[in-house]
């Protein structure tokens, strides 16, 4: 039926939007994540993405997790010699996460979370009142 | 009696289908809404030439039991194409806009619940007619 099966996609979608937001909170925890070993590569931010797919248990194209990957941009280099994760001379690598880009990649989680709530709310009234025929 | 052989019904019945199926496709617009290179789809307006193809679909018949039956579910009998002239689209290719697929399903639900009021309404002229009162 499909207005059961729109509620089925929109879970989807909340669901992927929820694994989005671990990503962009996993990012902002290790913003200050640097190397153990001197010299070496801090917390590289991970970036994810998403596709249609056919579910074939549900028989519908539902939204999934694509791919959680790498951001392959540069690490920042602060000069810091006290810093045990410094190198021969003195610089450390920081990860290559931008609190500004998380927060609005947050945002944007929220609204399509909120986007897909709002259309399990509409299938939810269309199927209620479909019921309420029979009263 | 069978309420189907009533046409205004059976009218308002299909009509009911074709909101449930639009509201379906909005709904995986809206989840799509960061899927790159994703197209928004919209269903195809009802009209008679669609409900005579709707009538007959052409499908594969297994004549043999060692026939493997397909994995690929059965089309919807309600047809969905990719919106022609998208709105916007973003660096990554989707062209989802919330707004107007927001919009579009307010549209949706708004019908739908004209078409159950109308249905409601022809039930209980029914029942005045059989004489039960409403």
């Amino acid at each position: 039926m499909d207005l059961m099966d729109s509620l089925a996609i929109s879970a989807a979608g909340m669901r992927v939007q929820g694994e989005r937001l671990r990503v962009i909170s996993e990012n902002i925890a290790n913003a200050d994540s640097v190397s153990e070993a001197p010299g070496g590569d801090p917390y590289r931010r991970k970036t994810i993405t998403f596709r249609n797919e056919l579910d074939r248990q549900a028989g519908l194209d539902l939204v999934k997790v694509q791919k959680v990957g790498l951001d392959p941009s540069e690490f920042t280099r602060k000069y810091d010699p006290n810093n045990p994760a410094a190198d021969n001379s003195g610089y450390v690598k920081l990860p290559n996460v931008n609190a500004l880009i998380e927060m609005s990649d947050m945002r944007e989680a929220q609204r399509s979370y909120e986007a897909n709530l709002k259309v399990i709310e509409v299938a939810r009234g269309m199927l209620q009142r479909t019921i309420d025929i029979l009263r | 009696m069978d309420l189907f052989k009533i046409p205004l019904l059976q009218r308002l019945t299909e009509r009911m289908d074709w909101l449930g199926a639009r509201e379906k496709v909005l709904a995986q617009n809206i989840a799509n809404s960061d899927t790159p290179g994703y197209q928004p789809k919209d269903v195809v307006p009802l009209d008679f030439e669609d409900h005579l193809q709707k009538l007959a679909p052409v499908e594969p018949q297994r004549t043999n039991p060692l026939h493997m039956v397909g994995t690929i579910p059965p089309k919807d009998p309600i047809d969905s194409k990719k919106q022609k002239k998208p709105y916007e689209t973003a660096p990554a290719g989707n062209s989802v806009v919330l707004e107007e697929q927001m919009m579009k399903m307010s549209q949706t639900q708004a019908d739908y619940n004209e078409m159950v009021n109308l249905y409601r309404k022809h039930i209980d002229m029914l029942k005045t007619a059989i004489g039960r009162g409403v």
